[in-house]
């Protein structure tokens, strides 16, 4: 019944998916039979790699369902754990029990009350934005350690045994079930039963509840909300690490597959709608039988041999389009407590003139000095960097009003510029016209509202999902279809780009004017978005981002809001995707994969993604891993520390690590130190107290977290929190004017600290 | 006619009715006043008018149009600005921005030839912000973020303001200041309908008042009809003593 009462174009969206469903499936060849032999496979093998899907799906919904916060990198963990698993097991030769015991039920649970402590905490009143970019640069992080310690060797150097390997199994009919597949099952109904008691029966359980509905109320009631989420982390982690273990002997003990299980999770997790267990348990199953189903039954043409590892994302999409309408909350805004003041067209004409003329300087080789060392010295290989750095910076850039000012977290950008890439392929690259760029920017921009039309009515950690499914999609999909980018080792080509007679590609007397050119183009677009900032459209999105609430209450119609920041950012993006790709020389399926994307996002992130000018210092941060490289190549301790493949880990705990610093200092590098720098100058005497204002609110807060603590009534309280306490309730009067101060107002000043939704 | 009229209006939450069978109305000119205990689903009521809640039962009134399924954007469009009690102010935006916003945003349906920026300016001063028009708001006390809510609704050029608990952050001295622009508001034939805790505001600049008590309207009339009534004084009485006792 919901189901006919579903909005028009809800139907729409799940009618074209649908169809872009069946389409993929009428091209595979010819059906497996349906006979009980093949019937009993798919049972036995869906079931159980539903089973591992579940266990997956039901950590993070409990994390996320008791601490408010999506665990990104619960894939990542999971996978973390397994490799710790192998070490003992197999390369310590650990009896199974002890290195299960080890693992899950010690590390893990100081794993995830670590992640609390050091973290999660801190989190619980960020920004979804600073939530999502700590939790992928944990990912990220987790994947770079677990590369780190276990060198990726030769393929299928390292593996997990099943359980119970040597013994036989369940005879079913004439399939043989597994033991470690019949563990499997009952781990994960185990799992599921276990949570649902302890969530439902147990005062632990009542007390997690409680506190997401109202952590301070919980918190008065004699529940020790510090408790609660490290046993929720702790929980989450168990959960990662059972998931990892179980299913790492299925995908090979490789780090991404490994991680990738949290797209999987994500799909249940969507089906569940972030907080029903029955219903994550039974995402998990759904999608595993299709799997299986898939498998079983179904063979792709080579067109879609990766199709099936696309049937999460797919499954996510639906979900996320079936998902009730988000309503508008109240109540949920945060008071950034700092000021900014904006650049004047002067100002960014002048930054822009500077970064462009840095790097004409640069190309040119202006500067002997740089030549002679090593770090980004101008020779036909930095050349070829430099031209790539500036196109991943344009990416970065597409992302600062999307993300920096109108809130929508979107993972989806560098999909959308390697759809750019591989149009241009098609339009205007194969002869070099610039002509093509124009028709890339054109389909980009719609494409950016289509990535992210089914979660525009949703909130924004959807929109994340949902996008980081879309990259995954592309990935699988839309870049290793033939059609769309040749499937040769070469792939596909570009000819050199000609404006005013002047040749750019990755060709080697090009590269210059190629720098120069991507320069002008970074320049010209930071101008506009600068410009950008201070007309109606930019105000309308970061009044949107604050409070979506009030926003409707003044009439701005939020989904044309939306609609216009996801078209600019899709076309800036298919922009600087048809130059990486003239940068690349040549387009290959795989030049694509998620995990490129994310530590765009991330480095944007972390240099401040308000701001147009940290796309660019995040480009120079992406630089410095190639240029680290090239200075240490020879250098004993970094092949000795990260292995010979050292840039890969590198290149992915640098972003992720830089990513959680922003727990701490959450407006981003460039915020920070153009506080800081204009404070120097003499005539900004406004900075300076500007600086001392935001210092001063700083330590006032710190002391009162540490000094204070949670609240609640069963901690004893010393005179120092009870002075502190009247401290702040001052701060309250204070704060409220110097109004009588009832109780109720100080609740609502002091104790204000809401919960995210 | 009203200008406004909320009827027959029940909001349940599960096992909980936040509002049951409320009428209320607004007339234009007029300040109406909407009061009781905390809980007596006062906000609850704002959001079902403005759309941020839809009711279970019941429909809302504009100048006799049903509005009932309008989204928050069309009612704001049709002339409902509110304020909110809990801050809902942009907070990385200036104070002239958050009502620059406001102001650009009722380009998109008032054609009359205004401009944006003028309109702003104008109504800072006329809610007394002038001087911090270029501090974030984030970095303003909460009684001057309030007052950008107000300065940002009445850029809307509303024909109804809700303003929920209008007074509160404000000193005395603020909130007499605050009666008085009310006061001149009407003047034009705006009606404002507001939440209050603050009974002498209240009775001192309402004509009209509804009482809630536990969802349901326990009484309506002049702020002396209403001091009279004994529901209304077992309600706040009662209110009062379990306060004590908690």
């Amino acid at each position: 019944m919901r189901l006919l009462k579903a909005r028009p174009s809800t139907l729409l969206m799940a009618a074209a998916v649908l169809v872009g469903v069946g389409y993929v499936y009428t091209m595979n060849r010819g059906l497996g039979p349906y006979n009980q032999a093949n019937m009993t496979t798919f049972l036995v093998v869906g079931i159980s790699l539903g089973g591992i899907y579940a266990i997956s799906a039901l950590g993070l919904v409990v994390t996320y369902s008791t601490t408010g916060i999506f665990n990104f990198a619960h894939g990542s963990i999971g996978a973390f754990l397994a490799f710790a698993y192998w070490e003992l097991r197999v390369h310590r030769h650990w009896p199974a029990p002890f290195a299960l015991i080890a693992v899950i039920f010690v590390l893990a649970p100081l794993l995830g009350v670590a992640l609390d402590k050091l973290l999660m905490r801190r989190l619980r009143n960020a920004p979804l934005v600073v939530q999502l970019m700590v939790t992928v640069g944990l990912m990220l992080s987790f994947m770079g350690i677990t590369l780190t310690i276990w060198k990726p060797g030769k393929v299928g150097g390292r593996a997990l045994p099943h359980f119970f390997e040597s013994s036989k199994g369940v005879a079913i009919g004439d399939i043989t079930a597994t033991w470690h597949r019949i563990i499997t099952v009952a781990v994960a109904l185990l799992i599921a039963l276990v949570l649902r008691t302890v969530l439902y029966r147990t005062r632990t359980g009542i007390a997690m509840r409680a506190v997401v509905d109202n952590r301070n109320l919980a918190g008065l009631n004699g529940v020790r909300p510090d408790v609660v989420s490290g046993a929720s982390w702790a929980l989450g982690c168990m959960t990662a690490g059972i998931a990892g273990i179980l299913i790492a002997p299925e995908t090979g003990m490789v780090v991404e597959n490994l991680t990738l299980l949290v797209v999987i999770a994500f799909a249940a997790a969507a089906i569940a709608q972030l907080k029903s267990l029955p219903w994550a348990f039974a995402g998990g199953m759904i999608i595993g039988l299709t799997r299986a189903f898939t498998g079983q039954f179904l063979k792709f043409g080579t067109n879609f041999s990766y199709a099936p590892d696309a049937i999460p994302a797919i499954i996510l999409f639906v979900a996320v389009i079936f998902l009730p309408q988000a309503r508008l909350e109240t109540g949920s805004i945060r008071l950034t407590k700092r000021t900014e003041r904006l650049t004047s067209p002067k100002e960014a004409i002048g930054a822009a003139a500077f970064m462009v003329g840095l790097v004409v300087v640069w190309a040119n080789g202006w500067i002997p000095w740089f030549g002679g060392t090593h770090f980004g010295r101008r020779g036909p290989v930095w050349l070829g960097n430099g031209a790539g750095f500036l196109c991943l910076a344009l990416v970065m850039l597409s992302l600062v009003p999307l993300i920096g000012w109108a809130g929508q977290v979107s993972f989806a950008n560098f999909a959308i510029a390697g759809f750019g890439a591989a149009m241009y392929t098609h339009f205007g690259g194969q002869d070099g016209r610039p002509i093509g760029i124009l028709w890339v920017i054109l389909v980009c921009a719609p494409l950016g509202v289509v990535v992210a039309l089914p979660a525009l009515r949703l909130k924004g950690l959807y929109l994340a999902l949902a996008t980081m499914a879309f990259a995954e999609l592309a990935d699988k999909i839309l870049f290793r279809h033939p059609k769309i980018i040749s499937n040769t080792k070469s792939g596909s080509f570009y000819k050199p780009l000609v404006i005013f007679g002047i040749k750019m590609s990755s060709d080697e007397h090009d590269r210059r004017a190629f720098v120069i050119f991507l320069a002008i183009a970074f320049g010209l677009l930071f101008v506009l978005l600068e410009l950008l900032r201070n007309t109606r459209w930019a105000r309308r999105w970061i009044a949107m981002s604050d409070s979506p609430a009030a926003s409707a209450t003044i009439g701005v119609n939020l989904l044309w809001a939306k609609v216009a920041v996801f078209a600019l950012s899709g076309a800036i993006a298919g922009f600087a995707g048809a130059m990486y790709g003239l940068q690349q020389s040549a387009l290959r399926v795989d030049s694509f994969p998620l995990f490129l994307g994310l530590p765009l996002v991330l480095l944007l992130a972390v240099q401040g993604v308000r701001f147009p000018v940290a796309a660019f210092m995040g480009a120079i941060g992406l630089a410095s891993f190639p240029a680290l490289q090239q200075i240490f190549k020879n250098h004993g301790l970094l092949n000795d520390l990260f292995g010979s493949g050292w840039l890969t880990s590198v290149a992915l705990i640098g972003p992720g690590i830089a990513a959680i610093t922003m727990a701490f200092r959450p407006d981003g590098a460039v915020f920070y130190a153009g506080r800081d720098l204009a404070a120097l100058l003499p005539w900004r005497r406004d900075a300076r107290e500007e600086k001392a204002l935001f210092v001063a609110r700083q330590r006032e807060q710190d002391i009162g977290r540490d000094e204070i603590g949670e609240l609640g009534l069963v901690r004893p309280f010393t005179d120092d929190n009870v002075a502190q306490l009247d401290r702040r309730l001052r701060i309250a009067d204070e704060l409220a004017g110097h109004a009588p101060v009832s109780n109720n107002r100080v609740h609502e000043e002091v104790l204000r600290a809401p919960v995210v939704s | 006619m009203p200008l406004l009229s909320a009827e027959n209006i029940t909001v349940q939450f599960g096992g909980l009715r936040a509002n049951s069978d409320v009428n209320v109305h607004c007339e234009p000119g007029q300040i109406t006043g909407l009061i009781g205990p905390n809980g007596a689903g006062k906000t609850t009521l704002f959001n079902v008018i403005t759309g941020l809640q839809p009711p279970t039962r019941g429909r809302v009134v504009l100048d006799g149009v049903d509005i009932t399924n309008k989204t928050p954007t069309k009612r704001a469009r049709m002339g409902i600005a509110r304020t909110f009690q809990k801050l809902e102010a942009f907070s990385n935006l200036s104070a002239r921005d958050n009502v620059l916003v406001a102001a650009e945003s009722r380009k998109s349906w008032d054609r009359s030839g205004f401009n944006p920026g003028r309109v702003a300016t104008e109504m800072l001063e006329r809610v007394g912000i002038s001087s911090v028009a270029n501090f974030m708001v984030g970095t303003l006390p909460t009684g001057t973020a309030r007052l950008v809510e107000l300065a940002r609704a009445l850029a809307t050029n509303p024909r109804i303001l809700l303003l929920d608990e209008p007074s509160s952050g404000l000193n005395e001295e603020e909130t007499e200041s605050m009666a008085s622009l009310l006061r001149e508001l009407i003047r034009d034939g705006l009606g404002v309908l507001l939440v209050e805790h603050d009974m002498a505001f209240v009775m001192s600049t309402c004509h009209f008042i509804h009482v809630l008590d536990f969802g349901q309207l326990i009484a309506t009339g002049s702020a002396a009809e209403v001091q009279s009534n004994k529901a209304v004084q077992a309600a706040y009485l009662g209110a009062a003593a379990e306060e004590g006792a908690a």
